[in-house]
């Protein structure tokens, strides 16, 4: 399905189409494609039709913003009636959950009607969705290469068209990797924004959640439904709504901006300078700043998870370590080992970063990098080579984000194309990084992006799915 | 640095038991995590620079 969220509410709100018919193509072009593509774990078809009917004869169908819109979430949102997997083998037997998480209600309660659950990265440790259990996904723009992760299926599903919206989270870079990989806008909100309330956790002092999409104002529109405080996660902000939408006519008018260079520059391959570059032509900045000690927060952020990820799994890995997805078993088991000392110097160097680039936002308002190193790589890939070292090639996805989320800031991901000769098939992301709590200046300018032609997200060819 | 007596010493302390097959990846990876454990530690700090983890208390219900 090609239509935006925004369009598809508007032809429901009108009477234009019923919602049931726009979910049945949203469950059609699922049953076409997903064999490829292997987006998700579950489809809820009816439930999704129920829903609709629901939506089409509801008094309010006419005010609702998300009337009948399709959308999947990470199945590390809570569903009610389903075992809430976070990509495990391990959770399969796990109680079915008894409601749907605070962000579902959320978007249903405007409209949007759940279709299904997506496939990740176990326990949302990994940057690839090569998933042991449930099979990789597959990037729809190729099939052989990785869907990025670990919202790997979120990200796929939209590229395929499958579904206009699409819930991730992000702890190091888990909505703007598989965005950057499959071509599709991403917005990671700040630290605090959304409740997380309902969903599996990971790293529960990194973990944020939020909206894929085609375009822009859908990342808008699903973010400011979304938004508003929820006393049972103790990270979320209590924060009035900030609505965006109607803020995103501005575009990039009056913002200040500039290009992340250093360890943003130097991690990066050809594609993704070229990418950077591009954005910086459009929005005429030839400003280059750099934020202190990039390395070392990504150090920072990469020992947190280390630490908050194998404490909150030590009793599973006590008792059946294999049983862990093979992908991730070994990190958990060795993080659960890391000293404390360790884990309270990532904290203080966590603060001391995030002081340090307050000071940069001074000045600027939106920060310019690549949400990738490159494009995506085939499946089964295991090294990569950047700035002439040998990495492994899929914890170096998130080279380029983790320094970003650990300070919390909000970031749109952007997608363009021909930016590897190679492979111009291929898309690739650029973050457009804000300060905190200043998500409009970095939807604005992915709204300007997108204006210009310069972004797009366009669906995957694919076939019928034979 | 030979990091094999603190894991072994740290996995027995924890209840957790490695297998030989596991061992080799806990080694590595936990390596990998000591190498960024010392690049945080060539930042100078001072006893100001506190914890970016900050505890947020709750009040009782209707008392916000």
């Amino acid at each position: 399905m090609n239509a935006s969220a925004v369009s598809v509410a508007a032809a429901v709100r009108e009477g234009r189409i019923q919602a049931i018919d726009g979910v049945r193509q949203a469950l059609q072009r699922i049953a076409a494609t997903d064999k490829q593509v292997n987006a998700f774990t579950s489809v809820l078809a009816d439930r999704a039709l129920k829903r609709a009917a629901w939506v089409d004869a509801h008094p309010r169908r006419a005010r609702m913003r998300l009337a009948g819109v399709p959308f999947a979430v990470k199945n590390l949102f809570d569903v009610a009636g389903l075992p809430t997997l976070a990509g495990s083998k391990i959770e399969r037997e796990a109680a079915p959950a008894a409601r749907d998480a605070v962000l579902v209600r959320r978007l249903e309660s405007e409209g949007a009607v759940l279709v299904g659950a997506l496939n990740m990265d176990e326990y949302a440790y990994g940057f690839s969705t090569e998933n042991t259990h449930y099979g990789p996904t597959r990037n729809p723009h190729d099939p052989a290469r990785i869907s990025g992760g670990s919202s790997g299926g979120s990200a796929a599903a939209v590229a395929a068209g499958q579904v206009p919206l699409t819930l991730g989270s992000d702890t190091n870079g888990s909505i703007r990797v598989p965005a950057s990989l499959c071509g599709t806008f991403g917005l990671k909100p700040t630290f605090g924004r959304l409740p997380r309330t309902g969903s599996y956790p990971f790293v529960a002092s990194l973990d944020h959640l939020g909206p894929f999409a085609r375009g822009a104002a859908d990342l808008a529109l699903a973010y400011d439904l979304m938004q508003g405080p929820d006393r049972d996660d103790p990270a979320c902000a209590q924060r009035d709504i900030e609505p965006v939408s109607p803020l995103l006519e501005r575009g990039a008018a009056g913002l200040r901006v500039a290009v992340l260079g250093g360890w943003f520059r130097t991690m990066a391959l050809a594609e993704a300078l070229a990418a950077v570059d591009a954005v910086a032509q459009a929005l005429g900045t030839t400003r280059l700043v750099e934020l202190p000690e990039a390395a070392r927060a990504r150090a920072a952020a990469f020992l947190i998870t280390c630490a908050e990820g194998g404490a909150l799994h030590l009793h599973d890995l006590r008792r059946r370590a294999h049983d862990f997805d093979p992908m991730t078993r070994d990190r958990f088991l060795a993080n659960a080992l890391v000293p404390a000392a360790w884990v309270v110097q990532a904290q203080r160097v966590r603060h001391w970063f995030a002081r340090h680039v307050a000071q940069v936002f001074q000045t600027v308002d939106v920060l310019i990098a690549p949400a990738t190193p490159c494009t995506a790589p085939t499946i089964g890939t295991e090294w990569l080579e950047i700035n002439g070292q040998r990495l492994p090639a899929r914890a170096s996805m998130g080279l380029l984000t983790q320094p970003i989320s650990c300070i919390g800031l909000p970031v749109a991901t952007v997608p363009l194309w021909g930016m590897n000769p190679a492979a111009p098939q291929l898309p690739i992301g650029v973050q457009l990084i804000a300060a905190p709590w200043r998500e409009d200046h970095c939807l604005r300018v992915a709204a300007a992006l997108e204006a210009a032609g310069l972004c797009s997200a366009p669906v995957a060819a694919l076939g019928s799915g034979a | 640095m030979d990091h094999s007596a603190y894991i072994e010493a740290a996995a027995a302390t924890l209840g957790l038991t490695l297998t030989q097959e596991q061992r080799k990846g806990v080694t590595l990876y936990f390596g990998l995590a000591a190498s960024m454990a010392a690049l945080l530690q060539g930042l100078p700090l001072t006893p100001a620079d506190e914890s970016g983890n900050v505890f947020v208390p709750v009040p009782p219900q209707g008392q916000e």
